[in-house]
Formats: structure tokens, sequence, C-alpha cells
């Protein structure tokens, strides 16, 4: 981990060039949350491929470029299209535009995903409120001698989620009348969806949902310090004993159908840390 | 694997310079347990640093030394400080060394770690003797082309920690007037320390104690046919509904604490025959 301060210097001074400001938050916007960026009052978009050692994104319905502006009044640095492991990339790298957040002055780091829902209470277009995760990835990102500038060797993780930021999710919910659960997100390294015998055993193990991404940029959070919030957007359910065949184009159509609570969320938690 | 033999003897050759000993045990001290090294009638020391194809520790709380000598009239080589994949080693740089024990001559492994107790009949500074083991480091020593003169393609896992051993370490604990439970230790990655939910899963699946060392070197042993005999040190108890924060400093403390009673054991071990 070493040569990661380095490039964490890099990447910023580059940003630095278009965008010189601190911002408090850093967001990353999965599948749904993609529109959130056309309510950042844009001040700088970078592409990808014009910051130093950022990976460029190649999935299916992810943009790739920073968009750097206000969001409810607060100086933010919005992720538009991420990374995946089951894309090829190590997890340094998918998680280093979250130390670049981190040492450009964000406090605080909001994310979604798109999950398959497995608690039976759940429904396709509920959203989740991160509460814990289980990391079933087989790696993490912070294997490598530690570089002790960046974060402790052995960080803790009995509340990766900042259980404040949860409770503050939930009100709003409550508030906008809609439904939000809270619960258990396992990740898998992916590209194939999960088989029967699979979501039976990642309930089994007390996952409510299951999705390919977050848990290692919400290590990385951890490890350098940043507050976390997480919301698991449910595109489809995944009931072993009544699966059906998932359809991409569906599971878009639910994601943007659940966009709405999804910025309900997000900027009612970006309104609260501006008050702050 | 194929390289591993050649690396192996060019280890044992820059050992073999200054130490002829037959050691009957080889010792893997964990976190906290590095002290009994200081109890060995050293014949010989080498830093991990002079050794060949050794790996390097970067942990906190380990030494990087291999000692050689004698420890209760038998003769060891012991490690203080080891190797972890979550530093970046492969599992099979960070089994290298039973690999090395096993060529100098010794047919049993004693391995010690820091656990958190998962069980929770388990308290802090509990010692917990290894009964099994489940390996969800995603990781094993044995990937690649076997060389059959190491051991076998598909080792037997059914007993991979000696149940003779187990049975004197407890009849030890028994006779010393000491508690020492019996359980089954999870393999992790690391190095992030384990989520509630991830400890929910672990205790589900069967999980007593869990840690982020041991299991490659089980297997390496296992592999190679020695004996082994392994202990946790229960450094902090993982309530998933009542947890704490788990700092690197508290762990090496109730490893401490915990050390005595391992000291004891481990005595009573290598005398045994």
């Amino acid at each position: 981990m070493l040569e990661l301060y380095g490039q964490i210097e890099e990447a910023v001074a580059a940003i630095r060039t278009k965008w010189d400001v601190t911002p408090r938050a850093g967001v990353i916007l999965g599948p749904g949350l993609g529109n959130l960026a056309e309510q950042v009052e844009v001040e700088a978009t970078i592409d990808y491929g014009d910051i130093s050692h950022f990976p460029v994104s190649t999935a299916t319905s992810h943009a790739g470029r920073l968009v750097c502006g206000r969001l409810q009044g607060l100086p933010v640095l919005a992720m538009e299209g991420r990374f995946h492991q089951y894309e090829g990339y190590p997890l340094k790298q998918i998680t280093l535009p979250v130390r670049v957040m981190k040492a450009m002055g964000a406090e605080v780091m909001l994310v979604s995903q798109a999950v398959g829902g497995m608690n039976p209470q759940y429904k396709p277009g509920d959203v989740m409120i991160i509460d814990d995760h289980i990391n079933l990835m087989g790696d993490n990102p912070l294997v490598g001698i530690n570089d002790d500038r960046l974060g402790p060797r052995f960080p803790d993780m009995s509340a990766p989620y900042d259980p404040e930021l949860v409770d503050v999710g939930l009100a709003i919910a409550r508030r906008e009348d809609f439904v939000a659960h809270k619960g258990v997100s396992v990740a898998v390294t992916g590209p194939n969806l999960e088989t029967r015998a699979e979501y039976r055993f990642l309930r089994l193990i007390g996952a409510d949902v299951v999705g390919m991404s977050t848990v290692p940029e919400v290590i990385v959070a951890v490890h350098c310090g940043l507050r976390v919030f997480g919301v698991a957007v449910i595109t489809d359910m995944c009931l072993p004993d009544a699966l059906e065949v998932a359809n991409v184009d569906e599971i878009i159509a639910t994601a943007n159908g659940a966009a709405p609570k999804l910025r309900a969320l997000m900027e009612g938690i970006l309104a609260q840390e501006a008050a702050k | 694997m194929q390289h591993l033999r050649g690396q192996v003897e060019e280890t044992i050759g820059a050992i073999r310079q200054s130490w002829a000993g037959e050691p009957t045990w080889g010792i893997v001290l964990g976190s906290g347990l590095g002290r009994l090294a200081e109890e060995i009638d050293t014949e010989a020391e080498f830093a991990y640093a002079d050794l060949p194809h050794f790996p390097r520790s970067t942990a906190a709380g380990h030494a990087s030394r291999l000692v050689c000598g004698q420890l209760a009239g038998v003769s060891v080589v012991a490690m203080q400080g080891r190797f972890h994949l979550y530093e970046g080693w492969s599992a099979e740089q960070a089994s290298f060394p039973v690999r090395v024990m096993h060529a100098l001559g010794a047919r049993s492994l004693l391995l010690s770690n820091a656990a958190g107790g998962l069980n929770p009949q388990y308290e802090v500074g509990d010692v917990m003797v290894i009964e099994d083991q489940i390996n969800l480091m995603f990781r094993n020593p044995l990937i690649g082309v076997n060389d059959d003169e190491l051991g076998p393609r598909f080792p037997d896992m059914s007993a991979p920690y000696c149940p003779q051993l187990i049975d004197k370490a407890l009849a030890t604990a028994r006779a010393n007037d000491f508690l020492c439970h019996r359980g089954v230790y999870v393999g992790m990655l690391g190095p992030t320390y384990e989520t509630r939910a991830e400890y929910r899963m672990l205790r589900a699946i069967g999980g007593d104690a869990a840690g982020m060392s041991t299991v490659p070197e089980a297997i390496a042993a296992a592999h190679a046919g020695m004996r082994v005999a392994a202990f946790s040190a229960i450094t902090n108890a993982c309530s998933p509904d009542m947890l704490g924060e788990t700092t690197h400093e508290e762990v090496v403390q109730a490893a401490d604490s915990a050390a005595e009673k391992l000291s004891t054991i481990v005595k009573a071990l290598l005398t045994a025959n």
C-alpha cells in the first residue's frame, strides 16, 4: 500500500487544477443514483481518464466522470460511474477515489448500490439503509504493508456505517412517507448472479441483500476515517424458491423508479451536514 | 509449488552453517506469545532478513527471528514473529517456514495465535486448543502444480490437529487448574476486524474463535504430514450485540495474560514424548 500516498497526491493535484474547493462530502453514485448528479450545481466535471491513477469504468449504465459542485449548498465530489472487482480491477485501485475524497477534505461518504433482495419482507424498488455488511469478496483493499499515514493496520469494524446517519436516514424516510429498511448487505465478487443454493447460503449467514460493490469503498472509508452513509436499492428479488431469470432492463427500470427515494435520502443527509 | 523444494534447501543451507541441531518440534509464536522464545536455551538465531526466501514480518508486536535451541530439554526451532496474508504475503510464502522446519527434521508443529472469541462462553484471556478449522481466507498454500515429494495433491483434512495432543493439552490445563476450551478456529484474511454481521455469520457456521493466521501453516503442515497442536489466546470477546471497539493494544494485552497458561501447556506437550 506504500505506493498509494503518492498516487493520491497526484490525483488530488489533477482535480485541483480544475476545481480548487474543499468538498465536505464524497458521493458514489450507483445505478439509479446517476440522476442525482443532475441536481448538482456543477462547477467542474472531470473525466476519470484525466485524473492520474483513476481506472476507467466499463460497466453498462455507468458513466465515468467526477462531478464537482454543490448539493444542498454543500461542496461535494460526486463519482458518476464506479469500479467493480468483477471488471478485473484490484480493490486498491477501485477504492483510490475514496482516498482522494478524504485527501481533498471530505468528512463523510455517501454511497449507493443496486442489490438483490433476499429478505422476503423486501420488495423491488424498496430502499435499504445499510446498517452493516459481510465481506465475501475473498479480498480486502487493505492487504499489503500498511501506510500509517493513511490509516491504522487493523481498522475496527464494529460500526462501519455511522449509526447516527442511519437514524437520520430512517427519519427522512418516515418524514417523506416511504418504506426504508435497515439491514445487512453481503458483497460477492460476481459477475455471475447467485445460484439458488448461493442465495440460501447468503440468507443463512445473515444477509438481507446481496451486491457486487460498496464493501471495498466502505472498508477504505473506515480506514481513512470518513463517516459513511450507505443505501441499497432493491432492484430485484432473489428468493431461491421462486427465482426468476434476471432481466437487466427491468433492473435498470426499477432502479430508476427508486431514484426519488434515494435522492430524498442523500439530499436529506447532505442538508443535515450543511447545517452542521 | 515446484520451486519450493529448491528454496527450502537454500534456506536450510543458510541455517546449517551455524546450527546442526535436530529439532523435534517447530514452534510458531503469535501475538503476545513471543516471550516463550526467551525461555529457549538458544543455540543459534537468525534474523529473517538473513535467511534466503524467508519473508519479513511487518506486523506490530512481532519480532522477526528464527530461534533454534532447547526448550524444556527438547530441541526446537521457533519462529518469533510470523507472516500474515493481510501483509500481502501469499499463503505459500506465509507457510514457507513450516516447510523449512519440516526439512530441518521437525515432525511436530506447535502454532499459537491471538483470536477473537465468538463462542459466548469464552472470556478475554482464556485459551482455546484448536480442534478444527474453517478456512475463510479465500487462499490456500497448496494451489499450483503439486510437488509429490512435499506431500499429496489432495491432503486429508479429517483431523488437521492431532487428537492425542489435544487431549494432552486439556489434561495439562486440568492438572494446573485453569480453563482451556476446545473449539473451532476460523481463519480470516483481515486486516479489518470483523463487522457485527460477520461475527454472527462466523458463529452461525460453527466458529468458536476467529483470527488472521494459523490456517495456512496448518494446511502446509498437514500436507507435509506433520503432527499439529495449535492454541488461540482469546484476546477480545466478539459479542455482536454488544460489540465495543477493538484496538490492537487491547489484543496484545489480553494475549499476554493468556501467555502463562499457554507456556505451561506447551512445555507439557514438548516433553510428552
